[in-house]
């Protein structure tokens, strides 16, 4: 029998990669919203928690880096994938009819478009919130800086701008509602029994992430007064 | 009770896997209901002989939906829009007067095209042959239940079994991935105990084998389940998944 050295080019491992990346974007999507959430506790508690987060210092750092390396790997790896794919049906146009008989979904079609977009939305997100001023003109609630809250509060005061993010949560919905049930299968934690409710219970993930962040900006607009 | 319909065909043509190839229109007349898909061919191909054209070539050979080698992308589906039936076990009747039917080769950068709609899929014979023996005894026929198996594990086995080796999947998923065929090839003999002990080898030579012919990467997109004439479940791809992510670590 002969020795089998770790080949992180076969095509398994490769999917297997972006299955662990993804599951350790997921952790931190959740991590993300928890954090978030205390914006509906007001101003106080919501920059003490960023503040608290800014006090773990070169840890902080550190994990920002490696949650940087994990989405480099999944981007790199699901391109790498994609080009594979392409190449090996023979181009974008195969057939003269398309008609799918299977469970193709949209969720599915258009995994690398809503992967793409939260690419794009990432870069925005974080040259909104992350690599701005909190103290500057953009956190000035009332001619007084309410720090990285007031950066939040006066963004999604525009409606514009809140609906672009409501828009990206979706696409991060469609994105899981693929990307969860995959997972399993990618995993081979799967079993035809659980087939269905697999598929189910990611949709409901998938809703339930988007329903909790788009719940932030939309309560910023429609129901916060300041 | 069966009738005659008329059909227009629109038949892809391809000298060879060089050559560029194109759509023909045929019309298919006084075709009746009960012929198969493949009988509905041979009588086109009669008149296109009389006619001096070049017959369509197609593949088959049972002609009963046990060999596998029949098959085309029939309106877009591979073997046609009937679940759980290959190209020579549909029937006429499923068709309708006057209608169009748009008939392409089983398209992967794996199977190039022979000729019109027949297509080279040696590439899963060389996958085949990648997984390698098994360990049996040789010489007088074994006692029974003298290699006790569960009746779980032989039910599950026979299933995977069922895999004709069509390429419909292939042709069916997206990406040309070829999980579905592979993974029942490799687990209808990794359950076993008879194929057993070179589970791991033959898990890993399979799956390289796949990915040297230039199949895609599966995505989980189930349109191989939905493809295939013997309806193979893609919970064996699941544990093609595992079993390579455990034989990595030998
Ligand atoms: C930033 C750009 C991103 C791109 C371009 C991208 C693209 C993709 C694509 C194309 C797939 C399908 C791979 C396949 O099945 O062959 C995929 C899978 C996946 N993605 Fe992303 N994605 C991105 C971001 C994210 C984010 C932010 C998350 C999580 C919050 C995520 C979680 C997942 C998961 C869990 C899978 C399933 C893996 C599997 O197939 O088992 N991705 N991604
Ligand atoms: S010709 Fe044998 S399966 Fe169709």
């Amino acid at each position: 029998m002969s020795f089998q050295i770790f080949d992180l080019s076969r095509s398994i491992t490769k999917k297997q990669t972006v299955a662990i990346t993804g599951l350790m974007l997921i952790s931190f999507v959740l991590v993300h919203l928890a954090g978030n959430l205390f914006i509906f506790d007001g101003p106080k508690p919501f920059n003490e928690y960023a503040e608290h987060l800014e006090r773990f210092g070169i840890f902080k750092k550190i994990a920002e880096w490696a949650l940087f390396l994990v989405f480099l790997i999944h981007i790199e790896r699901v391109t790498s994938l994609v080009v594979q794919n392409i190449r090996a049906a023979g181009g974008l146009k195969r057939y003269a009819v398309d008609n799918s008989r299977g469970p193709r979904s949209l969720a599915t079609r258009l995994m690398p478009f809503t992967g793409t977009f939260l690419f794009l939305y990432l870069i925005c997100h974080l040259y909104d919130f992350a690599w701005a001023n909190d103290q500057g003109i953009r956190s000035m609630i009332n001619g007084k800086s309410l720090g990285l809250y007031g950066l939040v509060v006066n963004s999604f005061k525009n409606p514009i701008h809140c609906w672009l993010y409501v828009v990206a949560m979706y696409c991060l919905c469609l994105h899981l509602t693929h990307g969860v049930e995959s997972f399993f299968q990618t995993f081979g934690i799967q079993d035809s029994r659980f087939t269905l409710l697999v598929r189910k219970l990611s949709r409901v993930f998938a809703l339930m992430i988007m329903i909790a962040y788009s719940s932030i900006p939309l309560y910023v607009l429609y129901i916060l007064k300041i | 009770m069966s009738k005659k319909i008329n059909l227009t065909l629109k038949v892809w043509r391809q000298k060879n896997c060089k050559s560029p190839g194109a759509f023909e229109v045929y019309e298919a007349k006084g075709i009746d209901t009960d012929m198969s898909f493949l009988e509905m061919l041979d009588v086109v191909n009669e008149r296109l002989t009389k006619e001096n054209i070049d017959p369509i070539s197609f593949d088959h050979d049972c002609r009963e939906g046990i060999c596998g080698t029949c098959g085309s992308v029939v309106n877009g589906q591979a073997h046609g829009p009937v679940k759980g039936t290959t190209l020579c076990q549909l029937h006429m009747r499923n068709f309708t007067d006057g209608q169009l039917i748009v008939i392409e080769p089983f398209r992967a950068k794996a199977f190039p095209v022979i000729n019109d709609l027949a297509v080279d899929r040696s590439s899963f014979d060389r996958i085949i042959q990648s997984g390698g023996f098994i360990s049996i005894k040789t010489g007088q026929a074994p006692d029974a239940h003298s290699l006790p198996v569960l009746k779980g594990r032989s039910d599950s086995a026979m299933d995977a079994a069922q895999c004709i080796g069509c390429g419909a999947c292939v042709a069916a998923c997206p990406n040309a991935a070829a999980m579905l065929f592979v993974s029942a090839k490799v687990y209808h003999l990794n359950i076993l105990p008879q194929g057993e002990p070179e589970l791991k080898t033959r898990t890993i030579n399979m799956v390289k084998q796949m990915d040297k012919e230039g199949f895609g990467n599966c995505s989980n997109e189930y349109e191989c389940e939905a493809a295939c004439p013997k309806e193979i479940s893609v919970s064996h791809i699941a544990r093609l998944n595992q079993q390579h992510r455990k034989s990595n670590f030998t």
